[in-house]
């Protein structure tokens, strides 16, 4: 099928345990898929060159950027976004209740990328090193703290959780 | 950002992969996309047609033989590469380095073969592959064959890839007891440098045969022979290593940028040459400590 817009592909999606089928143009980006078709509007939008990690996504267990993935390319994958979190007693995910109370957040915008993130960081090491989450934040920019207090966050969530 | 007009496919198999590469001139492989996406963001590229290999599993596998030579698929990603353990028994070097790319977003989507065949002189894969030996396997509709990495890489995001053609494998050759290095003056942590260099040295004491491979300082990886023939027939040591990776800036004359001038390449270049062959000689602290 062709429209203006160049092929349009019926695919489908869980996102965050619901699946979506769901036509898309073959040219329509992961993060436009989820932010626009979905309406799920928790995942931004920072540089839109994969340079910034505020775009980030879960993809079948790992953090990808839903800006350097087509939504075409993820057909049968599970995605998780940051509407995925905050089942906890006060509507805070663990993560998420460490980036408030260690003030790991000011502007918030690049927040939902960090906060997966970290999610994928203590799912694989549950007990990481200060260098060790310093390393794995590389792809995800944050213009307002400094990322002290974001290491300083994800720290005591990895205390919290262990 | 919104991408031209394009058509995408993902076909089962790589047969089919060929099939519909040759039957579009404006077919191009999409694999892990950390390039190409943005090459369709800045509409820098026009194409009609994506072939998704990312999912092929003939493009997927790591094999390691019995004699410690590997065959990587293309499609094999960077976080794959960082945790195969018959890859780090095999040639410990192509994880290691994936290990440092970029940064996690990236690893996860982004693949060895991609990497080779976005050609970017910045890379790290082009100048690692040349100086391991290593062979590219390219299908097409006539055929598969193999390219050796020396004579991949044409210039400037140009490869051996025709069109019409997909990379399938990279190919390494059993290291045996060759030592191999690799340096990079980064711009940062696992980003850009303004210069690499990849050393395979034999095993031969006197050294009998060497590989040194120079990134970010032309269009293509270069191979730097003035340092490979000092560093033949001479002894295993951090001087040798020393003398001979100053030979590096020979026949050099990499481009300025913002980063660096060309000069500053150049001079760097020589020092991750000597860091790299004393990492292969597995003398690395001793040629650090000698001022190289």
């Amino acid at each position: 099928m062709a429209g203006e817009g160049g092929a349009v592909h019926s695919i489908e999606v869980t996102v965050n345990g619901e699946t979506h089928q769901v036509a898309v143009e073959a040219r329509r980006l992961l993060v436009h898929f989820i932010r626009e078709t979905l309406g799920m509007r928790g995942t931004h939008i920072g540089c839109d060159s994969g340079n910034c990690g505020a775009c980030s996504v879960i993809c079948d267990g790992q953090l990808i950027k839903s800006c350097m993935m087509l939504a075409v390319a993820a057909e049968g994958c599970e995605i998780e976004t940051v509407e995925s979190l905050g089942e906890g007693a006060d509507g805070l995910d663990p993560i998420q209740a460490a980036f408030k109370e260690h003030h790991g957040l000011q502007c918030g915008y690049c927040t939902p990328g960090f906060l997966l993130n970290a999610k994928t960081l203590l799912a694989e090491n549950p007990n990481p090193s200060e260098a060790e989450i310093r390393r794995a934040l590389k792809g995800n920019l944050c213009r307002c703290t400094g990322y002290v207090n974001i290491v300083r966050s994800i720290e005591a969530a990895a205390e919290a959780m262990r | 950002m919104l991408l031209a007009p394009t058509e995408y496919v993902r076909p089962g198999s790589l047969e089919e992969a060929i099939d519909e590469l040759g039957a579009r001139p404006g077919a191009r492989v999409l694999a892990g996309g950390q390039s190409l996406i943005n090459v369709l963001k800045h509409r820098a590229a026009s194409v009609e047609l994506l072939v998704d290999v990312s999912r092929l599993a003939e493009l997927r596998s790591i094999d390691v033989a019995a004699d410690g030579s590997a065959r990587i698929g293309a499609a094999t990603t960077y976080r794959e590469l960082e945790h195969s353990a018959p890859l780090r028994a095999s040639h410990a070097i192509i994880g290691r380095v994936a290990a440092g790319t970029v940064d996690r977003q990236v690893r996860a989507r982004g693949t060895i073969g991609g990497n080779a065949c976005f050609a970017d002189p910045a890379s790290n894969y082009p100048p690692l592959l040349v100086a391991l030996g290593a062979e590219l396997e390219i299908a097409g509709r006539g055929g598969t064959r193999s390219v050796a990495a020396e004579d991949f890489f044409l210039g400037l995001w140009r490869t051996a890839v025709g069109p019409g053609e997909v990379l399938v494998a990279i190919k390494l050759p059993p290291l045996g007891g060759a030592g191999v290095g690799y340096r990079s003056l980064q711009i940062a942590a696992d980003s850009w440098a303004l210069a690499r260099a990849a050393a395979w040295v034999g095993p031969g004491d006197p050294i009998d045969a060497a590989r040194v491979v120079l990134g970010c300082v032309a269009g293509t990886p270069v191979r730097a022979s003035a340092v490979e023939s000092k560093l033949i027939g001479g002894p295993r040591s951090a001087q040798a290593a020393a003398e001979a990776g100053a030979l590096a800036v020979e026949g050099l004359d990499p481009p300025s940028d913002v980063h660096a001038s060309g000069g500053y390449r150049r001079a760097m270049a020589a020092v991750m040459a000597a860091r790299a062959v004393g990492d292969a000689l597995g003398l690395a602290e001793e040629v650090a400590s000698n001022g190289r």
